[in-house]
């Protein structure tokens, strides 16, 4: 029974592991289209200010986020605006570097797996010849849909909230 | 060359030969950027917050004038005091918090207290300190910032007394801030929990001028344009505000003493929501009693700059913005969601969503423009004389008769109008005569002489 037990808790942990390791890959790949797809269209995504020294904003309809976005095309539009190459942000792109660490995985109702790690992200601005670095917590929420996993709510907390010029979902 | 003449140079301002330049320097000297610091950040009035920030005794807020750190407190009795944030015994930061609610502040190194009204109330050992006589009898409380007023719950500070009441220099920019707080049905303005900050690495008054400047819309935030047009062809953005047939459209600004100006459009049919139009009825309610013509206003774009350091931005949400500089080359901004007090849930959470879209360095067009200040420093650099970045709307004079200014009952030190895509830079020009007013008062003054 242990050992049964164990055993759900490290398939639940790999399966986690995999879709953020690959959720990372894909951003710093830029292969946006394939990041989008790892959402479901309903998915929420949201990066919630700081109320203060301790604590991140609770309730985005009462509360300023950085990013709050409540389906997957709302993420679309910001990948047309990068492709659309309109976008003085994205010329040139910085080049990205997600580490994630710190995985834990455990099972929330209907199915869905509820993993929460540790993230940093290296941004280096080839045109500033500038790089910082965010880091912060991730909490996704994962839905098996279609044999997959897929992510239907990722919480990502930014610990270092005075941001240098410009912050969209590829550098956090 | 002597700092007036120095200064003088940096501003060729001459609009009756068709001139109006601002030198490169100005945007790129060290020497310079410390100088606004001290002469126009800290020697003028600065918004440091809203009333509705510290509503209740004991609140308390810090921020900074400048370089200087800041400390606001709501007394016992309910009175709002500011002071600066620095202990009487060896200068430490008081409150290194940036809100709360405390009755007392006690500095860490040494252990002397503050009630919330800054009045000193422990030296600790004093007794046993062997202090001169003079020590007892010595007025030892948190230093109050030489003036402190309050306008519609807008907190301005100045540290230096040499500065007009608050309402005289605000003018009839204070019109502008009476459309956005007369949207409450209270009257009141309040920030939406959670601020940004966020830096960029450029001059300051890259950011002055971008505030007032429509020019760059949509070149700038091209990409912002095509998703608002995206919206508009999947009819994902909600009811948008129209302007009644009879309305002219075009583009045009107030400017008044001080520096402060405002720029503004009539659209035909704007391109994005706003909260107001989302609640039919409390629109009506709000018409009865403010009236159709400020409601008219009230509906349009309007940025406002109060000079050196305040931005209001009233679109599809609104926000207001500070800022100080960092560095000749860096600045730091602070924003927040500006709100009426006492709207529906539903418009507050569309002016959340509005004002994320837009705003900061994660929205979709505050991001573009912070990275093109960079480009501007950049620039800047070049040794390549004047820019032509000061002359559209030069042509007509200072005052464009166009009616507005009356519809509105203000008196604009200078107005301008013309079609869509004017894009006046005009209304730039009263920040920079402002600016070289206060360098040259100082140098005038002959502290530097």
């Amino acid at each position: 029974m242990l050992e049964r037990m164990s055993s759900d808790l490290s398939q639940r942990k790999q399966a986690a592991e995999a879709i953020l390791f690959l959720e990372a890959r894909y951003l710093d790949d830029k292969e946006w289209d394939s990041w989008a797809g790892l959402y479901e269209p309903d998915a929420e995504y949201w990066a919630p200010s700081w109320l203060d020294e301790y604590d991140t904003a609770d309730d985005p309809n009462t509360q300023v986020s950085f990013i709050y976005h409540n389906s997957r095309s709302q993420l679309q539009e910001r990948i047309s605006r990068i492709q659309s190459r309109k976008s003085i942000t994205a010329l040139p792109l910085p080049r990205t570097l997600h580490v994630i660490s710190n995985i834990t995985a455990s099972e929330g109702e209907n199915d869905l797996i509820v993993a929460r790690s540790n993230w940093t992200t290296h941004v280096f601005d080839p045109r500033a010849q500038k790089q910082h670095l965010h880091f912060g917590t991730y909490e996704h929420v994962l839905k098996p849909s279609d044999g997959q996993l897929r992510i239907a709510r990722k919480k990502i907390v930014i610990m270092n909230d005075r941001i240098p010029s410009v912050l969209d979902f590829y550098s956090i | 060359m002597s700092v007036h003449a120095s200064i003088n140079d940096l501003v060729d301002d001459r609009p009756g030969d068709q001139a109006f330049h601002v030198a490169r320097r100005a945007f790129t000297d060290p020497a310079i950027l410390d100088l606004e610091l001290s002469h126009i950040f800290e020697s003028t009035w600065s918004f440091v917050g809203l009333t509705t920030q510290i509503p209740k005794p004991h609140d308390y807020i810090t921020t900074f004038i400048g370089r200087q750190p800041i400390l606001l407190m709501r007394d016992g009795q309910g009175h709002v005091g500011c002071f600066l944030n620095t202990c009487r015994h060896r200068a430490t930061i008081v409150c290194p918090f940036k809100r709360g609610r405390q009755k007392f502040h006690v500095c860490r190194y040494h252990g002397w207290a503050y009630d919330s009204a800054g009045k000193n109330t422990i030296v600790t050992e004093m007794d046993d300190g062997q202090y001169p006589p003079s020590f007892k009898d010595a007025d030892r409380n948190l230093l109050r910032v030489a003036r402190f007023e309050n306008y519609r719950g807008l907190l301005f500070a100045s540290l230096s007394a040499d500065v007009p009441p608050l309402s005289d220099y605000l003018g009839d920019a204070k019109a502008f801030i009476d459309l956005v707080a007369d949207q409450s049905p209270v009257g009141e303005l309040e920030f939406v929990p959670g601020e940004i900050t966020y830096t960029f690495d450029a001059n300051w008054k890259l950011q002055f001028e971008n505030g007032l400047d429509y020019y760059h819309f949509n070149s700038t935030h091209a990409s912002y344009v095509d998703i608002l047009n995206q919206r508009a062809k999947s009819g994902t953005s909600g009811p948008l505000p129209q302007e009644a047939p009879d309305e002219m459209e075009g583009q045009g600004s107030f400017s008044f003493d001080h520096g402060h100006a405002v720029n503004w459009s009539i659209k035909r049919q704007s391109r994005y929501g706003r909260p107001l139009v989302i609640d039919p009825a409390y629109l009506a309610e709000l018409k009865a009693r403010v009236g159709e013509t400020r409601i008219k206003w009230m509906l349009r774009q309007r940025n406002l700059t109060i000079f050196p350091n305040l931005q209001i931005i009233d679109i599809s949400s609104a926000q207001l913005r500070t800022w100080r500089p960092l560095a000749v080359d860096k600045t730091e901004m602070t924003s927040h969601c500006l709100a009426p007090v006492g709207e529906s849930a539903e418009a507050r959470r569309v002016r959340i969503r509005n004002y994320e879209d837009f705003f900061n360095p994660s929205g979709l067009a505050t991001s573009d423009d912070n990275v093109m200040y960079e480009f501007c420093q950049t620039g800047y650099e070049a040794q390549a004389g004047n820019t032509f970045g000061h002359l559209r709307g030069l042509a007509n004079g200072p005052i464009s008769p166009s009616g507005h200014a009356q519809e509105l009952g203000i008196s604009p030190v200078e107005s301008a109008f013309g079609k869509p895509a004017f894009g006046g830079e005009t209304n730039f020009h009263p920040g920079y005569r402002e600016w070289r007013r206060l360098l040259q008062r100082h140098v005038d003054g002959g502290a530097d002489a």
